[in-house]
């Protein structure tokens, strides 16, 4: 059965809000539709196109809120390409993307996503948010560790470092554990923050270093899904492609305001309440799938 | 501002699996090699194709980094 109105927009909005927020928006897409008895076909051909404007509404509305910032990425990404030197925070954040995107981006592609395809069952991705759960929590613990006490949140914050100055062997370690959200229920946004967290991030570094390393990775796969709407054996209606781009464009605005909330969030927040939210949705919904 | 090893065999490594990976990312587009694919059915390998292109140019860049330098 191919999905419905409500469901399509229902589903963008999901997509988009929660691709940002660490709780693993690929969990949620799997787990969600179970509980509530949806029984439309994931495999079903006019449902790729689907999730291909989904992508490419999140990737949009990430690259539109860090507009400026990514201009100075790619200028810098640029010189500092031609040049075989870093010179700047621009070209060395630049270095520091491209370091943790295309390893991660080549295993992922090659070796882990093939190993991941039948992955898609509810009971094992609702599993797999109680393990997202343990390891944003986890990531808190380790982090009180080397926090100062009896200081303000602020002064806390302030003694970690900003994402031009954490060091390419921890770029390449936090963008390579984005390969572990090819399995549904972990969060590529969660594991990217805890190991930023990790590196010494602040956590609003943390998160904005989170969202711009998502950025290429989310369009590339939206981009290099786009020749396969072409292979589609029947073109897409009127309708249903409105409905689509619909989807997409509340996808895209869902993602736009959860990255500039959590920007927020985590000037003084922490990662503890999305563990617990993960941790208690996923056993719940163990219970509820059983 | 980076202190990355400069080296000439370095530099001509990286260049040399520049070009491999370029091969690579022919072969796939091509459809002749089918390895580490899902469907093994499918004429081409865009998506592997593009992914190599990516690692060859990312090599080449690695390869400017480390090429050692006269002045």
């Amino acid at each position: 059965m191919p999905v419905t109105t409500p469901q399509a927009l229902f589903i963008g909005l999901l997509q988009g809000a929660t691709e940002l927020f660490p709780v693993s928006s690929l969990g949620h897409a799997v787990v969600l539709p179970s509980l509530l008895h949806w029984n439309f076909d994931q495999s079903n051909p006019s449902f790729l196109p689907f999730l291909v404007l989904l992508h490419l509404g999140t990737a949009t509305a990430l690259v539109v809120l860090y507009r400026y910032e990514w201009a100075r990425i790619i200028a810098g990404f640029v010189r500092a390409a031609l040049r075989g030197r870093i010179e700047g925070p621009d070209e060395r954040l630049a270095m520091l993307l491209a370091v943790g995107t295309i390893p991660a981006g080549a295993v992922g592609e090659l070796f882990i996503k093939p190993l991941t395809a039948n992955f898609g069952r509810p009971v094992l991705a609702a599993a797999m948010l109680i393990v997202n759960g343990g390891i944003l929590l986890g990531a808190e613990v380790l982090r009180r560790r080397s926090e100062r006490a009896n200081t303000s949140r602020e002064e806390q914050e302030h003694e970690f470092k900003e994402v031009s100055q954490i060091s390419f062997p921890a770029a390449l370690v936090v963008g390579m554990a984005q390969i572990a959200a090819l399995v549904p229920g972990i969060s590529r946004s969660g594991v990217t923050m805890a190991g930023g967290l990790l590196a010494g991030l602040r956590h609003q570094e943390a998160a904005k270093f989170s969202f711009l390393l998502a950025t290429p990775i989310i369009a590339a796969a939206g981009v290099l899904e786009v020749p396969q709407l072409f292979q589609q054996p029947e073109a897409l209606g009127a309708r249903t492609l409105g409905v689509y781009l619909a989807s997409a464009v509340l996808a895209g605005l869902a993602a736009y305001a959860s990255a500039r909330f959590l920007i927020r969030y985590f000037k003084s927040g922490r990662l503890d309440p999305y563990g617990w939210y993960c941790i208690a949705f996923g056993a719940i919904s163990l219970v509820l799938l059983r | 501002m980076q202190s990355i090893p400069q080296s000439a065999p370095l530099s001509i490594l990286l260049v040399v699996l520049a070009v491999l990976f370029a091969v690579v990312a022919v072969l796939y587009a091509v459809g002749t090699i089918q390895f580490l694919v899902t469907d093994t059915h499918a004429p081409h390998h865009f998506t592997h194709a593009i992914l190599f292109a990516v690692l060859a140019v990312a090599s080449l860049i690695a390869a400017n980094f480390t090429r050692p330098r006269t002045a």
